[in-house]
């Protein structure tokens, strides 16, 4: 199975997401018909962007490219600044016919109003599932723009995820702890009502970590913690801060934890945490690929 | 300092011993605990029991050392700090050496990764040094006057943490870890902190050692000290150094820790050491005690390996209401006069001046009213595109206005109340309280409206501005004590705010915000009501200006005119608060306007209250005005939030202005 199976169906759905853009001309059609549109949350941004649409506008782009990587970003889009603290005059300025936000940027909501009419879809909430949320939005989207590659993404990815699952079911049948290192002694984790605990239930893998969590940024975690799991797969999901790993990697206990002893240890590819359909399915490509490599040696 | 040795009441020896044996026995018991408290680890028995070896001996004793180890570092150079400054509320906090050293961590960690091949101890170090020489350096023509040193470290404090949580802000939610370290998490997986510690801490205590005569010869005054043969500068510099580097190491290696190097020489004295000795040995003692303490009950309290709180906030907890406790013991015998008791010239005609300061605030506003940048650089904006950009301008505008306005006559009550031209919603940790009252409505109601907001801001500052009082009251009023409990009521307020900073939820996210002081999504109802408080709350103020003409020439005096003293003084103390809360709502806590401005005004020679009250108002409305213009403008499109900014600029003017003084 595996390494070329897997990496192919990331190339497959890549080319489905994308079916509707390939060609250059049919891209700037789309464009030009599609309405301009704008957002601060960047689990909206990567939606917009992988469905298609014609953003003008988001907040935070520098950061977006490098934790989010996947959609890239074409080069005349707006950055807003800081999503916590967006720039009005900017967004202004670029000039969006609607703007989608999201309950994490409602308090914006009433100053947005002004520039264009605002559309709120949320995939945070909480109680609720990150990713039927997700699938909902985009689909509402992809409607609301009348991008038909809305629905094609969601169908990908439920085949993507169906095909990862089958081939993830001959595996160890060990758990799997996604965590992302605040520095060398914390983590945060994300359980299942976490987007990476979602996609994990969906891949058929346990996630090692059942204690409370909380929908957004958890409460940071001690190193320790890994002890009381030591049949778990850990997932080191980056951005990391610089010196962390380099530190882990000195350091005893680290060192004694029979995840790491067993190279039961993978760093995957930066994902954003608080994403949408596209962060799920990047991150579980990354981890379909990094987990059957492991396996396989 | 050495007048504050002989405050404490002598105790008999063997009682002393009896007392830290109990407390021995009682850390003995904490560590007990913990280790009996550790969470079960599942799997297969043999494997468990070795992870449970490993978390044993490679986490929970390590930490309980590196607690023990750090809380003495930091206790020993407190009280190095406290003697050689001959000041007794030095402290690696007060003096800005831990926030100088957060803020080169943080630089070193978010901006330039590259510089991590250093040590980190060797940054922290530099930052921490860096800091002190700027105090030190402002301080040093006054004599290293407790009170300047105090508030030039106070300030040097503000700017570094602006800076650090601007760092933050501006690099999104990825920097965790100086969130974690900010705040002093002792969390341990190996033995190389503690051996890190180690031979540190042995050096600084051999180094005090070998120190002893000559820092018992500097409690004599430096004439006599010189002829008795002592390098002064010479001995003070290597103490100095000396203190710096044993905080700076804890801080590179488990954070800052609030508080503990003020606190431990306090407990030690108050124990009854008397003797230079007794003192530093006994405050290292005292901080190690402390420390561990505290780290072995967040343990204990949290729920399995996770901490209820990081180490460090706990302690600010802790320290402070212990250091307010203390507070009335300690007789001091300083004699310290207000750094700020220079004569000022005084205006001829100020009704010109402020018509003047008034034609000056129209002007600024317009200008930033209709100048603004936008990807083609600088815009002056004027007909349909001025009236399209007005409803994003006018609001931020208004509102940074009536906050600054606000906090400026916050502070200038409070200086008059009080009769201590240092006072200010700032210095006196009456904005820290709004935020304790802000922290405390998040965790009652999870997600508050802006009238309960408003309310319980209001009443934090209430009653922080109240317990100050109290505490000034039975103090005589003296500078010294008000700067020592405003710096602990402060420590107190902000040791809660990041109790819940630390624990990376919505409710962080809605602190960090206000913190940072940000007018961005201020729309036209949140500017109609800080214009709407601005005119009911200071309207008053100009009805009471013999109050405030009476009050600052001391009880007795205004007493003696007929004026009720204790009514005057609530009534002034609810309107101060109700000003702190509703400005710093908008500006954050760490703008210093409520210092700068009525300075300003002071400094311009505005002296009748009607008059100076006028021109703060006037003064801090265009502060913040221009303030809120440059911070959406130097990193266009990304912004500074207002209340980082303005401490970013009126800092420095306020350490300006300390250097300046030391010169007349």
């Amino acid at each position: 199975m595996t390494g070329a199976s897997t990496s192919l169906t990331r190339r497959q759905m890549l080319a489905a997401l994308t079916a509707g853009l390939a060609v250059p001309g049919r891209a700037h059609a789309a464009a030009s018909v599609s309405p301009r549109v704008a957002t601060l949350d960047w689990a909206l941004l990567e939606t917009l962007l992988a469905i298609g649409a014609n953003v003008v506008a988001g907040a935070e782009l520098r950061q977006f490219r490098q934790v989010a990587v996947e959609p890239h970003v074409p080069v005349g889009v707006t950055d807003l600044g800081l999503r916590g603290l967006p720039n009005f005059e900017a967004l202004h300025h670029a000039r969006p016919e609607l703007i989608f936000n999201s309950n994490f940027y409602a308090a914006n909501e009433p100053v947005l109003a002004r520039i264009a009419p605002v559309e709120t879809h949320s995939i945070y909430l909480p109680g609720t599932s990150p990713f039927a949320l997700a699938v909902e939005a985009t689909r509402a989207i992809g409607e609301r723009l009348e991008l038909s590659a809305g629905t094609a993404m969601i169908e990908a990815l439920a085949a993507q995820l169906d095909r990862q699952r089958r081939a993830l079911s001959s595996g160890d049948g060990r758990p799997v702890l996604p965590i992302n290192l605040g520095d060398a002694r914390h983590f945060r984790v994300f359980g299942s009502d976490s987007m990476f605990g979602e996609v994990l239930a969906r891949l058929g893998l346990a996630n090692a970590w059942t204690g409370p969590t909380a929908y957004t940024a958890t409460a940071p975690i001690g190193i320790e913690t890994l002890a009381t799991m030591p049949d778990a797969w850990g997932l080191l999901i980056p951005p990391h801060p610089a010196d962390a790993i380099g530190t882990l990697e000195t350091s005893a206990f680290w060192n004694a934890l029979p995840q790491v002893r067993e190279g039961r240890v993978l760093i995957l590819g930066p994902v954003n945490p608080y994403g949408a359909l596209p962060a799920a399915g990047r991150f579980a490509d990354l981890l379909t690929e990094g987990l059957t490599r492991a396996w396989n040696g | 300092m050495h007048g504050m040795a002989e405050i404490a009441r002598p105790r008999p020896l063997e009682r002393r011993g009896l007392a830290f044996a109990a407390t021995g026995i009682g850390c003995l018991a904490l560590l007990l605990m913990t280790v009996w408290m550790m969470p079960a680890v599942p799997g297969p028995a043999e494997q468990a029991e070795r992870l449970r070896s490993i978390l044993l001996w490679q986490s929970l004793m390590p930490r309980a050392l590196l607690a023990v180890l750090a809380g003495a570092a930091l206790g020993l150079s407190g009280a190095l700090l406290q003697h050689v400054l001959r000041n007794p509320i030095a402290d690696a906090s007060t003096l800005g050496i831990a926030s100088g050293a957060q803020l080169a961590l943080t630089v070193a960690l978010a901006l330039w990764p590259a510089l991590l091949v250093l040590p980190r101890e060797m940054i922290a170090f530099s930052g921490g040094f860096l800091s002190l020489a700027v105090v030190l350096g402002l301080s040093w023509r006054r004599q290293l006057d407790p009170v300047t040193v105090a508030l030039s470290g106070m300030i040097v404090t503000m700017i570094a943490s602006a800076l650090s949580v601007a760092i933050i802000l501006a690099r999104g939610e990825y920097v965790m870890s100086i969130f974690i370290w900010g705040s002093g998490s002792l969390s341990q997986q190996d033995w190389s902190g503690v051996l890190s510690l180690v031979p540190r801490l042995i050096f600084g205590v051999i180094a005090t050692v070998l120190l002893m005569r000559p820092l018992r010869v500097m409690s004599l005054d430096d004439s006599a000290a010189r002829s008795l043969g002592v390098a002064i500068h010479a001995t003070r510099l290597a103490v100095l150094a000396l203190a710096v580097w044993l905080a700076a190491s804890v801080t590179a290696i488990v954070g800052v820790i609030g508080f503990l190097g003020l606190a431990a020489p306090a407990i030690a004295r108050y124990r009854g050491a008397r003797t230079t000795g007794e003192i530093a040995f006994g405050a290292a003692i005292a901080g190690g005690l402390l420390l561990f303490s505290a780290d072995s009950l967040m343990q204990i309290l949290g729920p399995g390996f996770s901490d209820l709180a990081p180490a460090g906030a706990a302690t600010a907890l802790f320290g402070g209401p212990l250091l307010l406790l203390l507070l009335p013991r300690v007789r001091s015998t300083l004699g310290l006069k207000t750094a700020t008791a220079v004569p000022l010239r005084r205006l001829r005609r100020p009704e010109t001046g402020l018509a003047l300061l008034a034609v000056g605030l129209i002007l600024l506003f317009a200008l930033t009213l209709t100048l603004g940048v936008s990807d083609d650089g600088l815009v002056m904006s004027a007909g349909p595109a001025f009236t399209e950009l007005l409803p994003f301008r006018l609001p931020r505008l208004l509102a940074a206005g009536g906050a600054g306005a606000m906090l400026a006559a916050a502070g200038l009550v409070m200086q008059r109340i009080t009769g201590n031209p240092l006072a200010s919603p700032e210095v006196l940790g009456v904005s820290a309280g709004a935020g304790a009252g802000l922290t405390v409505a998040l965790f009652v109601v999870a997600f508050p409206s802006l009238p309960v907001m408003l309310g319980s801001m209001a009443g934090g500052a209430l009653l922080t501005f109240l317990m100050m009082m109290a505490l000034m009251a039975r103090s005589g009023f003296s500078a010294e004590r008000v700067l020592l409990a405003g710096v602990a009521a402060g420590a107190l307020g902000m040791a809660l705010v990041s109790l819940v900073l630390a624990q990376g939820d919505m409710r962080s996210y809605i602190l960090l915000l206000w913190i940072s002081g940000s007018t961005n999504r201020v729309g036209a109802m949140e500017a109609a009501i800080t214009i709407g408080a601005l005119v009911l709350l200071t309207a008053p103020l100009f009805f009471l200006g013999r109050w405030l003409a009476l009050l600052p020439l001391g009880p007795d005096v205004a007493r003696s005119v007929g004026l009720p003293v204790a009514g005057t003084r609530l009534l002034l103390a609810l309107l101060a608060a109700l000003l702190t809360a509703a400005g710093s709502f908008v500006a954050g806590p760490l703008s210093l306007t409520g210092l700068v401005a009525p300075h300003l005004a002071r400094m311009s020679g505005f002296r009748r209250p009607g008059h100076q009250l006028a021109a703060a108002l006037m003064i801090g409305a265009g502060l913040l005005v221009a303030a809120d213009w440059l911070s959406r403008l130097v990193i266009y499109p990304y912004q500074i939030p207002l209340g980082l900014f303005s401490a970013l600029i009126s800092g420095p003017y306020l350490l300006w202005l300390l250097g300046r003084k030391s010169d007349g």
